[in-house]
């Protein structure tokens, strides 16, 4: 029996552990205790608020294996990207050279350094134990998110934006900082990896081209990882480019990686969700139909994965999702298929 | 040998003489109704009231002993004028923060017209079997006195493009790393095109946002700015004459662009108008250009001058090449910096 549920100081150590075992190039996700013991007072504060927009809501939510008693994954949900620091992206850009007269029509990438998803909600710190990567408990810990920008549905952006992380060699260095980003920062990867994620964001303007950059000057090597989401980001992938998320547009100024964009309103978790009439079940239905089920506002925000047998407005739920839920018969529960329809939206 | 102005019987031997230029005279393409339109403009211009938009000069070197003509160089009175003249500017960015203690220099390329209206030393080109004695400062320089002479012609910035460096076969590591990019042609093509007037087309397709030098394979970043081996001389002259790079290059090989105000050049600045003499040239004189003052039918030679004399002594076979009367007055300038005319009224002579 797993639950996803708000982040608690009392997660701090299973957060350290999950981050130390993180890879390189998950920014939000530092092993520093400090950082971490701040983020999850954030955490704690944005779930007690009542913010009114627009806010800087840094959210935290842990995957919990009740029966063990134990945090296997954590993921994080920002209401604002770029709310106090500006949140950089690489726009990727065709421009058009052309002449009629030499019979030319180029159409050259470039990416120019922009702030578009500035403000746009951020899905982000996704990390599950390597334990649970291929069962339905990663998509459970990245789609609970989802769920709970539906319930708070005003406490977020008509954006949700995440960054997957890129390409990397062997020895964890990154083909495509060693084209771009050395040229600016004169840093290794993995300094300015560790900076940013303590430092923030702003010297990235400070250091960062003005001009766009022309794609066909980069090492092959670079162009090759260029909107590639990397060995450890294609589970994260996978389960958001399931919920429509667009990948074409904007890529990671650091690594190159892909940052996927949807339209709030659009996502199919959020856009299929229906309100139904909490009840236990007592014995097993004969149809079961497999649910992400959440209750709760703020910090009582519950979410779990589970079978549910539909009669009208009513879900009939086993009685330890029902206990995890921490529902009571008569309450309203969110649901949504666990297999999305096909390209419904 | 003689440096005279362009004539319309000229245009077979100018055809010849571009055919044997190869990859990188991008002012004297192979291309016989190009070349006729050049010859035609350039008696046009000497035709014409003093205005640099319409001044296009073209001058041969000949042999007068043969009639053969050997050479040939050009003056534009202001570049641009019938499409925009582009360079790339090497330029400097720095970004730093001072949080980070981080200070990053970094060189860039920018598409320019700075240079657009410029006067233009161009289409120099001297036949291979030719370049002995002297012949191609005779050539190059025989310019300088045409710009002294009639400087209402020009723009009073004068610019000489330098040919970049290029492989045997014609290859611009610059263009590879650079050009190839934007649009698939062979710098060779693209430098014909551009020869035939189709720059601006090119530019077009070039990129018009800043190029960061470091995104560029070392064998590109390693020749902005230089000069093909065979264009050292020439760029070494024009240098001593006072024309300095000015960070502006070539878009296509990156051939360092020279610059310098007209009457700034040294054989402007140093030249002087005498009377003729005829006679037997002095034994012991230094060596000058001498040319006669004729704008339609400009001519000038080398000939040795006793820098203490205030006249010109000319036999009169070198009258009748540079087409002279007696009692006509010459501008003439020494052949080389380190000398000067007059040492006694102009002490301060350049040690050599």
């Amino acid at each position: 029996m797993f639950l996803i549920r708000p982040i608690a100081q009392a997660d701090l150590p299973a957060m350290e552990a999950l981050a130390a075992a993180s890879p390189i190039g998950m920014t939000s996700l530092p092993a520093d205790r400090a950082t971490l013991r701040a983020r999850i007072e954030a955490s704690e504060q944005a779930f007690a608020a009542t913010p009114t927009l627009p806010h800087d809501g840094q959210y935290w939510f842990v995957l919990e294996d009740l029966t063990q008693h134990q945090v296997v994954g954590m993921s994080g949900l920002k209401s604002a990207a770029g709310f106090q620091t500006p949140f950089y992206s690489f726009r990727n850009e065709m421009l058009i050279h052309a002449s009629a007269e030499m019979g030319v029509n180029n159409r050259i990438h470039a990416l120019s350094l922009c702030h578009d998803l500035s403000g746009a909600s951020l899905l982000h710190g996704f990390y599950l134990h390597p334990e649970y990567a291929r069962t339905p408990l990663a998509d459970l810990l990245s789609r609970a998110r989802l769920l709970f920008i539906a319930a708070h549905r005003p406490h977020f952006a008509d954006t949700v934006i995440s960054e997957m992380i890129g390409v990397t060699r062997t020895d964890g260095t990154s083909p495509f900082w060693d084209a771009v980003g050395r040229v600016f920062f004169g840093l290794d990867y993995a300094e300015a990896e560790r900076i940013c994620g303590v430092h923030g964001h702003k010297f990235i303007a400070e250091l960062m081209p003005q001009h766009p950059l022309y794609v066909p000057l980069l090492s092959a090597e670079a162009q090759a990882s260029l909107g590639q989401a990397g060995e450890a980001a294609q589970l994260a992938y996978r389960i958001l480019k399931d919920e429509g998320f667009e990948s074409e547009n904007y890529i990671d100024i650091f690594d190159g990686g892909p940052t996927l964009h949807a339209k709030t309103a659009h996502i199919p978790s959020i856009a299929h969700r229906e309100s139904y009439t909490l009840s236990a079940r007592a014995a097993p239905a004969a149809q079961p139909d497999n649910y992400l089920l959440a209750h709760g506002e703020s910090a009582d925000f519950r979410c779990v994965l589970g079978t549910a047998d539909r009669d009208a407005d009513t879900l009939h739920v086993e009685p330890d999702l029902f206990a995890a839920l921490r529902g009571r018969a008569g309450d309203p529960v969110w649901a949504v298929p666990f297999n999305l329809p096909k390209g419904a939206i | 040998m003689y440096v005279r102005s362009i004539t319309a019987a000229d245009l077979p031997a100018l055809l010849s003489l571009a055919r044997s230029t190869g990859v990188g005279v991008t002012s004297l393409p192979a291309n016989e109704a190009r070349l006729a339109a050049r010859i035609e403009a350039s008696l046009a211009a000497s035709r014409r009231p003093a205005q640099p938009a319409a001044s296009s000069f073209v001058f041969v070197l000949e042999d007068e002993t043969t009639g053969q003509v050997v050479g040939i160089c050009g003056l534009e009175g202001s570049i641009g004028e019938q499409e925009p003249w582009y360079n790339y500017r090497v330029g400097l960015s720095v970004r730093a923060s001072r949080e980070l203690n981080i200070c990053r220099k970094l060189n860039t390329l920018f598409l320019t017209n700075d240079l657009d209206g410029a006067a233009e030393l161009c289409s120099l080109f001297l036949h291979p079997d030719w370049r002995i004695d002297g012949n191609g400062s005779l050539l190059s320089k025989s310019r300088f006195l045409f710009l002294a002479e009639f400087p209402a012609f020009f723009h009073s910035r004068v610019i000489a493009e330098m040919r970049g460096v290029s492989d045997a076969e014609g290859r611009s590591p610059f263009w590879e790393g650079l050009g190839r990019h934007f649009f698939s042609m062979e710098f060779s093509h693209a430098d014909y095109l551009t020869g035939l007037g189709h720059k601006s087309f090119i530019a077009e397709l070039m990129p018009q946002h800043v190029v960061y030098v470091d995104f560029l394979p070392p064998e590109a970043r390693a020749v902005i700015g230089q000069v093909h081996e065979a264009t050292r001389p020439a760029r070494a002259m024009l240098e001593a004459e006072g024309l300095r790079y000015g960070g502006y290059v070539d878009i296509f090989d990156a051939g360092p662009t020279l610059e310098c105000e007209l009457l700034q050049i040294r054989a402007v600045r140093d030249s002087q108008i005498l009377p003729i003499v005829l006679g037997s040239p002095p034994v012991d004189g230094i060596p000058c250009l001498v040319a006669n003052r004729h704008l339609s039918d400009f001519r000038v030679c080398v000939t040795p001058v006793a820098p203490d004399r205030h006249h010109v002594t000319l036999t009169p076979s070198q009258c009748d090449t540079l087409n002279l009367q007696a009692g006509d007055t010459v501008r003439v300038v020494p052949l080389s910096p380190r000398h000067r005319l007059n040492a006694r009224v102009h002490s301060m002579e350049t040690p050599s």
